[in-house]
């Protein structure tokens, strides 16, 4: 039998954001965004899970030390924390820091930098906008 | 970058009454099937929906589906369903057993007329000890 293992952490960041497109008249981006064009932002408690896969270490009987997991999600984590994602951070401006946009910015920073720092694969993230809405980004292949 | 999948889910919730009850079997047979579930009067629950979609991010608006058209088809599939007697006031359920697996069945007939191929998952809490799960494998 096939059998597939992995780990999760839990990350938490607070941020602000704001949805808008410029070229759109005020009317459009009100229809499409709602109440997510308010002028200078809102803000929520995001909740990231990084969850990795890979063997088993057989001596330390780890996938990946979990400090090492916490070091290298909580140094991009933390470019996101207390900031107005489309001013503050560099990923924003030219997308819509929508649920959907800053997880796939993280999975990207993610995947890259736990696959050099570590040899780690990436399996999936979930981030959690409120406890009622969640985005999962995972490879096209799984 | 690497190829992915994104699915986005939001958890919903509607409260309805219910029966379960097969009317051309005797009450023996439903006792014994259904136990408590079967109670004359009916019961009922605060139902909870999270709602998984998935298909690419529109690369304009950093959606799947603006979250503001998500929430008005799931409102149109929700409401007539809340505070209602489902066996008594569904046309659905006329004929089928307002189980958590026929209730989970109908909703995604109902919601894929508004979400098409990018509905992806539904999880179903009838209690919050029990779900059903329904999900887009192919």
């Amino acid at each position: 039998m096939k059998k597939k293992i992995t780990i999760s952490k839990k990350f938490e960041f607070s941020a602000s954001h704001r949805y808008w497109i410029d070229h759109w008249s005020a009317e459009k981006n009100n229809e499409v965004f709602g109440l997510c064009t308010s002028p200078y932002g809102h803000g929520h408690n995001y909740e990231l899970h990084v969850t990795v896969s890979g063997p088993v270490d057989p001596q330390t009987g780890m996938i990946i030390n979990l400090s090492t997991l916490k070091a290298i999600a909580g140094k991009i984590v933390e470019q996101f924390d207390h900031k107005f994602l489309n001013l503050d951070t560099p990923y924003f401006k030219d997308r819509v820091p929508t649920t959907e946009n800053i997880a796939l910015v993280l999975y990207e920073l993610l995947d890259e930098q736990l696959k050099k720092e570590a040899g780690i694969t990436l399996e999936k993230i979930r981030l959690y906008e409120r406890g009622d809405l969640y985005v999962d980004v995972w490879p096209e292949d799984k | 970058m690497k190829k992915v999948q994104v699915a986005l889910s939001k958890v919903f919730s509607f409260s309805a009454a219910h029966r379960l009850h097969v009317p051309e079997k005797d009450q023996a047979f439903n006792q014994q099937i259904y136990d408590k579930c079967n109670n004359l009067n009916g019961h009922g629950h605060d139902y909870y929906l999270e709602i998984s979609i998935k298909g690419p991010v529109n690369t304009k608006t950093g959606m799947i589906i603006p979250l503001t058209d998500f929430d008005q088809a799931v409102e149109k599939v929700i409401a007539p369903l809340d505070h209602r007697h489902l066996d008594h006031e569904i046309d659905y359920f006329k004929n089928h057993r307002s189980t958590g697996e026929e209730i989970v069945k109908y909703l995604w007939q109902e919601l894929e007329k508004y979400l098409g191929k990018k509905l992806f998952r539904l999880k179903l809490w009838e209690t919050n000890n029990n779900y059903f799960e329904l999900e887009r494998i192919d």
